[in-house]
């Protein structure tokens, strides 16, 4: 099996406008997911540097080079930044940071960053585990929903798809809205079973972007299911890696009748960016 | 007589040419999951050429596997489990039973006289994917299918994952990575979770002999899972060199006849 196909692209980012001798607060944030990790640095309430990277097997490491590859080619030192929280599945991995903080928070204040001060609901779809959080218009979390254990590891199951249809991960979306009607959504209680049923639907004379339909309508359906559950507002964000999956997002705005806000950030660093505002505000504390 | 088996799994593809008793091409590539009808195309052609052989000197193709449906040029489709069965009576003329286990589906195949079928069990729903998921954790440990296979399996920490399910189990395996197990432990946990499901499918019904027992597909190659299986289930499996091809063999053996 080719594993290059679910393989989705990093990223980095430093800015080289934001002169960060001359800021008064430097925070950053790590969020350590399952299988992608970010770090996010924070100089006085705007973004300076940020990346995205696999995770792999070690943790640790995957934080530590997260966090070089915010940093960039800036002089600035992992010293100079004065408070780091690190958050996610692996958040206990990051031995350089002054505290962990749960990852609805960090959501929930990176997605206000990233998308605005309207935002009301976060919809966090990440490779691990999906979350709904609303929020206060004040800094508030007032509820959220975490995926039952059977949609555990739905955004990891993605990546196993796009190696054996050997579509692509960026691809599987777009190809799957090109469909004319959505096929009936493959089995939506185990997302093991996703797989092999959508596989199996090439003998029932499916095409490859049926396929890729019917597989990601059931995704989509998962979490529609779980967001309804916080009664979601209109003003609402999409954070997370199959935030970027056109073919789960269309789906789910049309089920939810919600047209949800857009934002310059990538949606992967919402975890981070909150992170680093929640180190920013403990220190005003301090 | 010339004759081929076409076996199109879930994940791989296998195509076995026979002559008179013996194979003369053999080779495997990914399904591709759409793309498997052109795959077995290119495949077909490319061991032809192998063979030095045109279309016309075969005179029998019979496909099997899941995507049997979509070799357009088989002369025949016959079900998995006969094509294991004619399989292994080929290759060990006095096998007993047949234990495939592959990229989706694990079967258990009790032989008759000759090649008849006495009992097939097929895994639990839960249980399928057990090729898959190896690759899939190999993947997720950063290591090859065939460092996977080199692990000692018989090395125990103790160290456990959910051996019920699969999406539990990489979860568990994700936990132990992040309390800072290392990789090999990790590995380890997961060869041990898959033993004991395929055990569980051993024990379902027939239990099949502990020396005249043939092990199939792509999962065979997989020798710390063979090891661990053998400590569990005592049987001293019979893996050939051609065993994860065992299925598209029997298939050419069925069309030779």
């Amino acid at each position: 099996m080719n594993e290059e196909f679910g393989r989705w692209s990093e990223s980095r980012w430093t800015s080289r406008e934001i002169d960060w001798k001359r800021a008064k607060q430097i925070t950053a944030g790590v969020d350590v997911g399952t299988t992608s990790t970010q770090a996010a640095i924070i100089c006085d309430g705007a973004l300076f540097g940020s990346a995205s990277i696999h995770t792999g097997y070690d943790f640790k490491m995957a934080a530590s080079q997260a966090m070089e590859q915010a940093l960039g080619d800036s002089d600035m030192k992992i010293q100079d930044i004065q408070y780091i929280v690190a958050t996610g599945w692996g958040s206990q991995n990051v031995p350089f940071a002054q505290k962990t903080v749960d990852e609805v928070h960090c959501h929930a204040w990176g997605a206000r960053f990233m998308f605005g001060p309207d935002v009301r609901t976060v919809v966090d779809l990440g490779a691990q585990t999906c979350k709904a959080i609303r929020v206060y218009s004040w800094d508030r979390v007032r509820d959220f929903m975490i995926n039952d254990k059977c949609a555990t590891g739905m955004g990891r199951d993605i990546e196993l798809m796009a190696n054996l249809l050997e579509i692509p991960i960026q691809e599987m979306g777009e190809r799957s809205l090109e469909v004319e009607k959505d096929p009936e959504p493959v089995s939506t209680t185990c997302s093991a079973f996703a797989d092999t049923e959508a596989i199996g639907l090439f003998r029932e004379g499916y095409s490859e972007n049926q396929v890729l339909a019917a597989y990601l309508f059931a995704v989509a359906w998962r979490i529609y299911g779980m967001v309804g559950r916080v009664r979601p507002e209109k003003e609402l964000a999409f954070t997370g890696g199959l935030a970027k999956n056109v073919g789960i997002v269309k789906r789910l705005e049309r089920e939810m009748g919600i047209t949800p806000l857009i934002s310059q950030y990538d949606p992967m660093l919402a975890g981070a960016i909150g992170a680093a505002l929640i180190g920013r505000d403990i220190m005003a504390e301090i | 007589m010339i004759t081929a088996g076409i076996d199109v799994g879930l994940e791989n593809l296998k195509i076995v040419i026979l002559k008179d008793g013996e194979i003369i091409a053999a080779g495997s590539a990914p399904s591709g999951g759409g793309k498997r009808g052109k795959r077995v195309a290119e495949l077909w052609e490319a061991l032809l050429k192998e063979a030095k052989l045109s279309r016309g000197d075969v005179n029998k193709i019979i496909a099997t596997g899941q995507g049997k449906t979509d070799v357009g040029f088989a002369s025949d489709k016959v079900v998995e489990a006969v094509a294991d069965a004619h399989g292994a009576r080929f290759l060990y003329p006095s096998a007993t039973s047949v234990v495939d286990i592959g990229a989706d589906q694990t079967r258990v195949v009790t032989l008759g006289e000759g090649t008849r079928v006495l009992e097939v069990v097929l895994n639990q729903k839960c249980a399928a994917g057990m090729g898959l998921f190896l690759t899939r954790m190999a993947g997720r440990l950063d290591m090859t299918l065939d460092e996977l296979s080199g692990i000692n399996a018989d090395g125990n920490t103790g160290l456990r994952v959910n051996d019920t399910c699969r999406v539990f189990a990489e979860l568990d395996a994700l936990g132990w990575l992040n309390r800072n197990a290392s990789r090999e432990e990790v590995a380890r946990a997961v060869i041990e979770m898959v033993a004991v499901r395929i055990n569980a499918i051993l024990n379902d019904k027939i239990k099949p002999a502990i020396n005249s027992t043939v092990l199939f597909g792509g999962v065979s190659r997989n020798s710390a899972l063979v090891s661990a299986l053998r400590r569990r289930s005592g049987i001293n499996f019979l893996i050939s060199d051609r065993a994860e091809y065992g299925c598209a063999l029997g298939a050419a053996v069925l069309a030779a006849e």
